[in-house]
């Protein structure tokens, strides 16, 4: 009996026990390829495993500098594999902020892969985000959302979102219709995109030209309907000042004297600048205004993806 | 019996050959970071040294890597970076050599991170472990960390100590306590300009701040300005023009006037700034000529 026991022992310890001796997978600077290796698939779906795992290691310590490194030099051998990788490195461009990469490769992710769906919103909001709402719009609607009430909840939120971005009101009704206040992941977003909508939907654009009749009738007038009134103030102030040195120079001076000339071109200038500025000042209001807003729903369009995933 | 003892001797056999297997290979990929850094690839050396971090499952294995890692992203200039990775190792409760170690480098890394006052305190907790023990080095950073807070007084003790640890000749200690003074009156109390007294300066005699922070040029220019917006509003004034005086005399007057105070004061400031660095660039030689000096002894 002991001399089977031995014979056993001596069995597994001439088992070739995995070790990093067996692979190439640890050399940084070349691919990660194991064809023609001993180990055959399962050796290299060990491997992949390990370089995943260590990869996901470095992702949750915040490498990500150091991950999409790791991530260029892997190579997959199957679609599983290829999802993996697509996803990881869009994950890990979506922390970095480089939207357009991350929706690339979050893009990529086949149907078959579980995070498909959370590639599909993400690639979605990325694209939202950078600003091509149009192409985040036909990412979800082409996205099958199944039979899951979240992804439905989601996608709904998410296409109402992308609408009020392209400040498109009627195809936003459309999918607000479907909003049900039920699911707890998207009920509060759901609520403010409506308020969104009410405030995009009452506000009053500021009229460049009407900015510009104002600030030529009375100075720094424009700006104060376009929202600037300290600007509005301090340019009247300006083109007041001017005026009344121009007109103590006249005056005193007459109509030739080389002071009135000077001031009252100064106070000309002026008072033609105000005018352009507050023709420029309705135009930012109204910037700033739907920047604002695009901010807000991308926000509320960003939690509840946050929330589910 | 015997079969389960077999099989403890089995399971035995089996958890000694594959931790057997996964210190070779802690210890191969230790050694490619090695040859990486060697090679001068901090970058990939960092993560390599990371990934012998995430497979080592011996601590002191952890823990040399981790230390190693921080020589790479010194390197690298990543200072804050390493800092917080040797945070990870500050529970390390093996050999206190490696406690001090990783002390001492977080101590190096808050340092040229620009936070002397973390290193600072970082440098006692090492005093504290090491109690006496301190090499040259320890005190030379100690040293820096304190001329970069400014604490002279603190300075100039941690000199003696510092000296009189690592030298047997007795005198030693005053010659260099006295050349530090005269570093510090040279360099940081001879020119000093105070922000506030420029700004007074120039509250009261125009141009006279900036004067006083040494930028006589500046100053000159705007005293002239205050004095020919005064001339205009004085010779409007004197012609019947009262409101162009007041808009384009006293408006351009009082422009320069205040504009003229904040001038001198961030003029006196920038002063202040290239007179500290001047002073720590000093010092710095001193220490590290110092250290150089005991050194050889």
């Amino acid at each position: 009996m002991t001399n089977l026991l031995f014979a056993v022992l001596l069995l597994l310890h001439m088992l070739p026990v995995y070790s990093s001796d067996t692979g190439n997978l640890f050399i940084a600077t070349d691919r990660i390829v194991t064809h023609g290796h001993s180990e055959g698939v399962s050796g290299h779906d060990h491997i992949w495993h390990r370089e995943m795992d260590f990869i996901r290691y470095l992702i949750g310590r915040g490498d990500y500098r150091e991950s999409l490194f790791l991530l260029e030099r892997v190579v997959p051998e199957n679609n599983h594999q290829n999802d993996s990788l697509n996803y990881l490195t869009g994950w890990v461009y979506y922390q970095q902020k480089t939207l357009d990469l991350s929706a690339r490769h979050l893009l990529q992710v086949s149907k078959e892969s579980p995070v498909y769906h959370k590639s599909r919103f993400f690639a979605a909001y990325s694209l939202a985000h950078d600003g091509d709402a149009g192409r985040a719009g036909e990412v979800l609607e082409l996205t099958d959302s199944g039979t899951d009430n979240l992804y439905h909840a989601l996608q709904r939120l998410q296409l109402g979102g992308i609408s009020l971005l392209e400040r498109d009101y009627k195809r936003y009704r459309s999918h607000a219709a479907d909003f049900s206040g039920n699911h707890h992941v998207t009920a509060a977003e759901e609520q403010r995109m409506e308020h969104h909508y009410a405030q995009l939907r009452d506000r009053r654009t500021a009229s460049p030209f009407i900015a510009g009749m104002l600030s030529a009738a009375v100075p720094g007038l424009g700006k104060i309907y376009a929202g600037k009134s300290a600007e509005g103030v301090a340019g009247f102030l300006y083109v007041a000042a001017l005026g009344l040195t121009a007109f103590d120079f006249y005056r005193g001076s007459g109509p030739d004297s080389v002071l009135f000339v000077l001031s009252a071109s100064a106070a000309g200038a002026f008072y033609v600048g105000n005018i352009v500025g507050s023709v420029a000042a309705a135009r930012r209001a109204n910037q700033e205004f739907n920047y604002e807003m695009d901010q807000r729903i991308l926000f509320d369009m960003h939690i509840p993806l946050r929330n589910a995933f | 019996m015997k079969w389960t003892n077999g099989f403890c001797l089995i399971c035995i056999f089996l958890c000694g050959t594959l931790s057997e297997g996964v210190n070779a290979q802690t210890e191969k990929l230790m050694k490619r970071a090695d040859s990486l850094f060697d090679s001068g690839n901090y970058f990939e050396a960092s993560i390599a040294y990371e990934r012998v971090y995430f497979v080592a499952e011996v601590p002191l294995a952890r823990i040399t890597a981790n230390l190693k890692k921080t020589q790479a992203l010194k390197q690298l200039g990543e200072y804050e970076k390493a800092h917080g990775d040797l945070r990870r190792s500050l529970t390390y409760r093996g050999e206190d050599s490696l406690r001090l170690e990783v002390l001492y480098e977080m101590a190096i890394c808050a340092y040229l991170g620009g936070d002397p006052d973390d290193a600072y305190g970082l440098l006692r907790q090492f005093r504290h472990l090491s109690g006496e023990g301190s090499g040259q080095r320890v005190y030379l950073l100690e040293g820096l960390a304190l001329a970069e807070l400014m604490q002279w007084d603190a300075l100039s003790d941690h000199l003696e100590n510092w000296v009189l640890n690592f030298s047997d000749d007795t005198g030693l200690a005053d010659e260099k306590l006295q050349r530090f003074a005269e570093i510090l009156t040279e360099k940081d109390q001879q020119a000093r300009r105070d922000p506030e007294k420029a700004r007074l300066w120039s509250a009261l005699i125009p141009g006279s701040g900036q004067v006083y922070a040494g930028e006589a040029g500046w100053g000159l220019l705007n005293a002239f300005s205050q004095l020919a917006s005064l001339g205009a509003f004085s010779a409007m004034a004197l012609n019947g023009y009262y409101v162009a005086a007041v808009f384009a005399g006293l408006g351009p007057f009082q422009s320069f006037y205040f504009g003229g105070i904040r001038q001198a004061g961030l003029m006196a400031e920038a002063h202040e700034k290239s007179r500290r660095e001047k002073t720590l660039a000093a010092v710095r030689e001193f220490l590290f000529n110092l250290e150089e000096e005991l050194g050889a002894e």
